[in-house]
C-alpha cells in the first residue's frame, strides 16, 4: 500500500524574498563577525629583530638584492622611495596551541558530519520510499 | 523524456553545446589562477619547501577528487554536480550543505580573483608614476562584467574561458624557459632556500594554502547539463585538467622559489608578476601581467558559472526560494541566481583581506571533499559496481577515498594553525545553515521527485 | 585628475552601465514571462542530450 505522496506547501513571495534575505544576512555575520571582534588573523606574530640592517635580518647577498629590487630597503625608515622590508621580514605565525582548543575544533567538525549524515539519512529514506513505493 | 530545449514549447533548460575543452577551460580555468596567486601563502605558513612538499601532497589530495568525482559525475550528471550526486547518495541536508559549500568556495574565490586584479592593475598604476591610484573600481568592474557576461550565456563565456586559459597557461611556460632552469643565471635556490622556518610543523601547515595550487578543478562536474556527451568530457576534462595542474604548480614553485627570499614570497599578492619583474625584461613584465589579469578573469568567470548553477539547482528543487530556479528564456542561464550573488562576491571583495577571502574559499571546499570520500564510499555500497552504468570506473577503490580522507584531516589541522577561528566562524556558518534548512526550510521540498536517476532502488533500502 | 583617473571613472561607469543592464533585463523578463514558464526546468538526464548548434543559441528550433 503506497502512502501518499508529501504535498509541500507553496511558499510565498515575501516568504521566498525573506528567505533569500535571511540567508544573505548569515552568509555576511559568518564574514564579518569574525573580522569585527578582531579574531581573524590572531595566530599571528612578530619576530625580535634589534638589528635592522640586512645582515642583522639574516639576509645574504642574493637575498638582499632581490629586496631590493622588489623595492623594499633595510633599516626602519623608507628610503628612495623604498618601503622597509623589516615588517615583512620579521612577520611570523603563532602555532602554539593548547590541546583543549585543538580538541574543542575535532569535536566541532566531527560533531557537524555526524549530525549532516545522521539528518540526511532519515530524510532521504522518506525519499527513497515515496520514490520506489516502498510499503 | 519530458525535457525540451524549445522556448515556445512548455519547458525550457539549459542549453547542451559544450566540448571537452570547454570543460578543460572551466576546470583549469578555475584553477590556474593559483599559481598566479594565492598559493605562496603556502611559502609563508612553511617556509619554501614545505610550499612544495604541500603542493605535491594537495596534488595527491586533487587526484584522488579527480578520480571519485569522475566516477560518480559520469553517472550523476546534472547541472549542479557534486549537490546533485549528494542529493541522491546521501541525503537533503547533506545536499543543502554541499550546495552551499560550492557557492561560497567559488564566490569566495571570484571575489579573491577580484581583489588581485584590482591590486595589479593598482600597482602598475603605481609603477608608471600616478598618485593616489584606487583598487576598487576595478576590482567592481571585474565583478559586474563577468556577471554580465555569465548572464548573456554559456556557450561565449566558455569560450572566451578558453582562450584566456591557454594564454595564461602559455605565459607560466614562456617564463620557466626565459629563467634558463637549467642554469644559475637568474635561478638561486642554493642562495634562497634557507631550510624550514617552523619545522615539519610548518610543512604540515602549508597544506592549508597548498590546496590553492588546485582549489575548483571539481567544478568541472557544474557544466553536465549543458556539455554534448558528459560520460565522455567530463572524466576526460577533469583528469587532463588535473595533469595540467601539477606541472603548472610544480612549474611555478621552481620559478618562484629561485628568485625571491621567502619572507617576500610568502606574502605577495601577485607572486608571478613579481618573477617576472625580478627578470628585468619588460617583454616579460608585460606578459605575466596579461597571464595574471586573464587568469584572474577566467578563474572569476568559471566561479560565476559554478556558484551560480550550484545556486540555480538548489532553487528548482526548491532548497532555496524556487525562483532562483528560473532559466532565462533567450539566453538559458539561471540569471537570477547569477544576479543575486554578484552583491555577495562584491561585499567580500571590497571588505575582506585576500587571505581572509581564501581561507574562507579554502574551508568550503575542504568540507567539500571530506564530503566526497564519504560519498563514494557510500555510492559503491548502495548502487554497486554492474547495477547502473557508469561512464567511467575508478580504480583502486576505496584506496583513494582513505587517502583523500587522511588528507583531509591532516588539511583541517593545517587551517586550525594560524586560522582557528575562522574554522570555527565557518563551522557555525554551516551548522546554522543546516538547522535552517532541516528545521525550515525543508517543509517547502518535494521528496520522492527530487530523486531523479533512473536508477534502481539503492541496496539496503 | 590624471589619465588613471579617468581609468577609474571610467571603471565605474561600465560597471553601473552593467548592473544596470542585467538589472532592467532581469525586470523585463520576469515581467514578461508567466513564473511557471522560467522555472519549468527539470534535472536533467544523459539520455536526452540534445546536441544543439551553437549558433542557434537563440532556441529558433
Amino acid at each position: 500500500m503506497a502512502k501518499a505522496p508529501y504535498q509541500p506547501p507553496v511558499q510565498s513571495k515575501f516568504g521566498q524574498v525573506f528567505d533569500s534575505l535571511f540567508l544573505l544576512a548569515l552568509v555576511m555575520a559568518a564574514l564579518f563577525v569574525p573580522l569585527y571582534l578582531g579574531l581573524a588573523g590572531g595566530g599571528k606574530t612578530t619576530l625580535e629583530m634589534p638589528d635592522k640592517s640586512w645582515a642583522g635580518m639574516q639576509q645574504n647577498a642574493t637575498m638582499q638584492a632581490q629586496w631590493e629590487k622588489l623595492g623594499y630597503t633595510d633599516g626602519t625608515e623608507a628610503k628612495d622611495g623604498k618601503t622597509p622590508a623589516a615588517d615583512l621580514i620579521a612577520a611570523r605565525f603563532d602555532y602554539t596551541f593548547e590541546p583543549v582548543e585543538l580538541g574543542l575544533t575535532a569535536l566541532v567538525v566531527i560533531g557537524y558530519f555526524f549530525i549532516v549524515f545522521h539528518w540526511s539519512k532519515k530524510e532521504y529514506q522518506d525519499v527513497i520510499d515515496e520514490r520506489f513505493n516502498n510499503k | 523524456m519530458s525535457q525540451t530545449t524549445a522556448v515556445h514549447g512548455e519547458r525550457i533548460s539549459l542549453l547542451r553545446v559544450l566540448g571537452p575543452g570547454h570543460v578543460w577551460a572551466l576546470g583549469v580555468g578555475i584553477v590556474l589562477v593559483g599559481e598566479y596567486m594565492g598559493w605562496n601563502f603556502a611559502v609563508g605558513k612553511g617556509g619554501a619547501i614545505a610550499a612544495l612538499v604541500a603542493c605535491w601532497f594537495a596534488g595527491l589530495l586533487y587526484t584522488c577528487v579527480a578520480m571519485i568525482d569522475s566516477e560518480v559525475t559520469s553517472t550523476v550528471a546534472a547541472a549542479g554536480g557534486q549537490y546533485a550526486q549528494a542529493k541522491h547518495i546521501i541525503g537533503p541536508l547533506m545536499a543543502f550543505n554541499v550546495g552551499l559549500f560550492l557557492v561560497f568556495a567559488y564566490t569566495m574565490l571570484e571575489a579573491a580573483n577580484a581583489i588581485t586584479l584590482g591590486y595589479l592593475v593598482q600597482t602598475v598604476g603605481s609603477m608608471s608614476g600616478f598618485e593616489n591610484t584606487h583598487d576598487k573600481p576595478f576590482i567592481v568592474l571585474t565583478i559586474m562584467f563577468l556577471a554580465w557576461l555569465n548572464y548573456r550565456g554559456v556557450y561565449a563565456t566558455l569560450t572566451f574561458n578558453l582562450v584566456i586559459t591557454a594564454i595564461a597557461f602559455v605565459a607560466i611556460w614562456v617564463l620557466f624557459f626565459a629563467v634558463q632552469p637549467w642554469s644559475d643565471v637568474y635561478m638561486k635556490h642554493d642562495q634562497l632556500l634557507t631550510g624550514l622556518p617552523y619545522g615539519w610543523l610548518g610543512v604540515l601547515a602549508a597544506m592549508h594554502f597548498g590546496m590553492w595550487y588546485y582549489l575548483g578543478i571539481e567544478g568541472t562536474t557544474q557544466a553536465a547539463e549543458e556539455v554534448r556527451s558528459p560520460a565522455r568530457a567530463l572524466p576526460l576534462g577533469t583528469m587532463t585538467g588535473i595533469m595540467t595542474l601539477l606541472i603548472a604548480a610544480t612549474m611555478t614553485w621552481y620559478i618562484c622559489a629561485g628568485l625571491m627570499p621567502w619572507e617576500y614570497l610568502g606574502q605577495a599578492v601577485t607572486p608571478l608578476f613579481d618573477a617576472a619583474r625580478l627578470t628585468d625584461s619588460t617583454v616579460l613584465m608585460v606578459l605575466l601581467f596579461i597571464g595574471t589579469i586573464f587568469s584572474t578573469l577566467a578563474s572569476a568567470n568559471g566561479c560565476i558559472n559554478d556558484a551560480s548553477r550550484a545556486w540555480f539547482s538548489m532553487g528548482r528543487d526548491r532548497y532555496l526560494p524556487q525562483a532562483f530556479g528560473a532559466v532565462h528564456p533567450k539566453y538559458r542561464t539561471p540569471y537570477r541566481s547569477i544576479v543575486f550573488l554578484v552583491p555577495v562576491a562584491l561585499v567580500f571583495a571590497i571588505f575582506a583581506p585576500l587571505d581572509q577571502v581564501i581561507t574562507f574559499s579554502i574551508l568550503s571546499g575542504l568540507l567539500e571533499y571530506t564530503f566526497m570520500a564519504f560519498n563514494v564510499l557510500m555510492f559503491r555500497k548502495k548502487w554497486p559496481l554492474g547495477t547502473i552504468p557508469r561512464g567511467y570506473v575508478h580504480p583502486f577503490h576505496p584506496l583513494p577515498a582513505i587517502v583523500l580522507l587522511i588528507l583531509c584531516t591532516a588539511t583541517y589541522f593545517a587551517v586550525f594553525l594560524g586560522y582557528g577561528t575562522q574554522l570555527i566562524a565557518m563551522m557555525v556558518f554551516y551548522i546554522m545553515a543546516s538547522l535552517w534548512f532541516a528545521l525550515h526550510r525543508y517543509k517547502f521540498v518535494r521528496r520522492g521527485a527530487q530523486f531523479t536517476m533512473p536508477w534502481p532502488k539503492p541496496v539496503g533500502y | 585628475m590624471n589619465n588613471f583617473v579617468l581609468l577609474e571613472y571610467a571603471a565605474w561607469g561600465i560597471s553601473a552601465l552593467l548592473g544596470l543592464w542585467m538589472l532592467a533585463d532581469l525586470i523585463y523578463t520576469d515581467r514578461t514571462y508567466s513564473e511557471e514558464m522560467l522555472t519549468s526546468s527539470q534535472e536533467g538526464d544523459i539520455e536526452d542530450s540534445l546536441v544543439i548548434d551553437p549558433t542557434q543559441q537563440g532556441g529558433q528550433k
